[in-house]
């Protein structure tokens, strides 16, 4: 039997040309011609070792099962932890803390007006934090030296006070901060391509602020991972999969570069400080296999071909995956926990240390205790039931894995080239060439559903008026805003005023000094300036960015 | 004849642009004048509705319902009777809430074919009204 090459689709009977959602030619079956020369090394390498494609470590999880790594907040600080200690005690083998989106992407005080005038959706999507004795409130019974921890600061500009919080709590308890063991994350994708908020320092001066970040951990949190860029937001904001890979890794070369200029941290620090991403997993399922296989591989190759980097530690991407919170639909929630279930499969096929599941009530709202449990008990069952721990890269050899692998990151290489040609990472992202890319797709992929190229259960076919098992989704408290007035009310009575006031003017100076923004917003948080208040400092030192997009 | 004119705005903070963008494509396709607002209080949208003698109101919901009855309250209390539609992650019960006061809301899966063919009828109306 002989094979058409790569990229001949064949059509069915039908007339149908069969794709992956980003477009890349399916045939039939796939046949040892499929997998390309250059990729038939790396396969045959047994996971753990050069490239990783195959896994990164020896023993797959055998050694270690992923992370339950679920996102959680909402309402009060109080709401927050309650729920924490509800995951954990279901068997989340982590946190994730979600900071109120409208006051922490913004750094806004609840009595900033632009919050007050919505006030109702305050708390709606994360918990209000506005200062180091909330964050205390949102970590009450949880053991910071116990628990891996994502802090919050998803977004970058956040990011510095988030973990500011974070680490002044764990200070206050009498920890250490060598002590502390979880990661940062910081990226570009979620406010700079998915959600802007009204106002943002530039990227130019973000990647400044999470270099500041990783040097800051290269010295106080050596367990720490300083930053993490989240291919998730960049995917769910329509880039596909080989360009949510490509961007990931500009992003990353943009950091890499900029330390590496500084001369601050060894290259092989700054890599591993820089190697703990996050990718999202949809519902095209060996896509987002080899996606996974590729990033592994193409993470490797950069840092070794382009930096010279040979230290096996710093060469292992380690990640974390969310499945697609787009993927979840509004109709027949219930369908939903398949789909989590199907990406979260995929997933651990791929080989990931770290994993979330979106919950089932997510086209509705930020999940219920039950929902939110339900995700747990997926990668429960997907861990303990299945025997999938078994074996490492169970996928390794087919010649259609192989094969879309290796299609998937030549098709990667060819965007970063374009990203590259754009003038690199932050200038692609400042003239909004990486907007234009995720407009495109977003508008192709809703037309797909519009003419049933892409099916959805209970959307576009197979849909009913009813639903039998009716979803009204969480509503989280409604007195958070209210709550969040009293709490900055006492704080900002009870501060040493005086204290307060010097530290944000230290903090102005470090901004515009160019000084270590991290150990600046470290040092004000621990003497209790708000985020807020952070907020002024840097809109007024870093003035706002103008999205390249109008909506 | 004039392109009905939509005015496109976001009720919270929250910037995701996805589906206002998608929307908003889809309505200039189908022959509609889209004027994008943003992330705009209640006082804003009511003031460019009435500067912009908008034909209908698209509102992006991003948060609670409590906030977009205060939009509606606000173009009340203005004399602004333009029509009001809205999609996003909008929950059953605020789905109820908001149709009792005459949105069309087009929560997640929404058929974009369905949110043209609703601002049609809605704006068509309008120009019949103003004939009479």
């Amino acid at each position: 039997m002989t094979h058409e090459p790569s990229g001949s689709p064949v059509e069915d009977s039908g007339g149908r040309e069969w794709s992956t959602v980003s477009g890349i030619p399916l045939k039939i079956s796939y046949g040892p011609d499929d997998v390309p020369e250059g990729t038939r090394a790396a396969a045959a390498a047994p996971p753990g070792s050069v490239p990783y494609l195959r896994g990164a470590h020896s023993l797959g999880y055998r050694s270690k099962p992923w992370r339950i790594f679920q996102l959680s907040g909402f309402g009060n600080p109080e709401d927050e932890a309650e729920r924490i200690r509800y995951l954990l005690s279901k068997g989340g083998t982590g946190f994730i803390m979600e900071h109120d989106r409208m006051t922490a992407d913004n750094l806004y005080d609840v009595d900033h007006p632009e919050v007050v005038s919505r006030r109702e959706d305050v708390g709606i999507s994360g918990a209000v934090i506005m200062s180091a004795h909330d964050c205390e409130l949102a970590l009450e019974g949880i053991d910071q030296g116990r628990y891996y921890a994502h802090a919050g600061g998803g977004v970058a500009q956040h990011a510095p006070f988030a973990m500011a919080a974070y680490w002044n709590v764990a200070l206050r308890r009498g920890l250490r901060l060598d002590q502390l063991n979880g990661t940062g994350q910081a990226d570009f994708f979620l406010t700079y391509i998915g959600c802007p908020p009204l106002h943002q320092i530039p990227p130019a001066a973000a990647l400044k602020i999470n270099c500041d970040i990783v040097e800051f951990c290269n010295q106080h949190l050596p367990r720490w991972t300083p930053i993490s860029m989240a291919g998730y937001n960049a995917a769910d904001s329509g880039l596909n999969a080989y360009q949510e890979l490509a961007a990931v890794f500009a992003c990353n070369i943009a950091h890499l570069d900029e330390v590496k200029r500084r001369g601050t941290v060894p290259v092989e620090k700054l890599a591993y400080a820089l190697g703990g991403v996050s990718f999202r997993m949809a519902m095209d399922f060996f896509e987002d296999i080899c996606k996974l296989r590729a990033a592994r591989r193409m993470w490797h190759d950069i840092l070794h071909d382009r930096y010279g980097i040979t230290d096996e530690r710093a060469l292992r991407l380690r990640i974390h995956i969310v499945t697609a919170g787009s993927a979840m639909t509004y109709q027949e929630p219930i369908n939903n926990i398949v789909r989590g279930t199907v990406m979260g499969l995929s997933a651990v096929l791929g080989g990931v240390q770290s994993m979330g599941i979106s919950a089932y009530d997510e086209a509705l709202s930020v999940p219920s205790e039950q929902a939110h449990q339900q995700s747990i008990r997926a990668q429960q069952i997907l861990m303990h039931e299945t025997n999938l721990m078994a074996v490492a890269d169970p996928l390794g050899g087919s010649f259609y894995v192989e094969a879309l692998t290796a299609e998937l990151e030549e098709r990667a290489y060819a965007f970063l080239a374009e990203i590259e040609e754009a003038g690199g990472f932050i200038a692609a992202m400042e003239s909004g060439f990486m907007h234009g890319v995720a407009s495109e797709n977003q508008v192709t992929l809703e037309t797909m559903i519009s003419d049933g190229t892409r099916q959805i259960v209970g959307v576009n076919i197979h849909t009913s008026d009813h639903d039998p098992f009716h979803i009204d989704g969480f509503q989280g408290s409604i007195d958070a805003w209210e709550k969040g007035m009293q709490r900055l009310e006492r704080h900002r009575a009870a501060r040493d005023r005086d204290r307060a006031t010097a530290a944000i003017d230290s903090l102005e100076r470090v901004c515009r000094t160019g000084g270590n923004v991290m150990a600046g917003v470290m040092s004000a948080v621990g003497d209790d300036v708000t985020v807020g208040e952070v907020g002024e400092v840097f809109r007024e030192t870093y003035g706002s960015w103008k999205f390249p997009v109008s909506f | 004849m004039v392109a009905a004119r939509v005015l496109m705005a976001k009720t919270s903070l929250d910037g995701h642009w996805r589906g206002i963008n998608v929307v908003s494509r889809a309505l200039r396709d189908g022959g509609f004048e889209v004027i994008l607002a943003g992330m705009v209080t209640a006082d804003t949208i009511a003031r460019i509705a009435a500067d912009e003698d908008v034909d209908l109101i698209g509102l992006h919901v991003g948060g609670r319902v409590e906030v977009v009855e205060r939009i509606l309250d606000t173009l009340a209390a203005n004399g602004i009777t333009t029509p009001v539609i809205a999609g996003g992650t909008i929950p059953h019960y605020a789905v109820a809430r908001l149709e009792k006061r005459n949105v069309s809301c087009f929560p997640p899966g929404s058929a974009l074919d369905d949110i043209v063919a609703r601002a049609r009828e809605l704006t068509a109306q309008d120009v019949v009204n103003e004939e009479e």
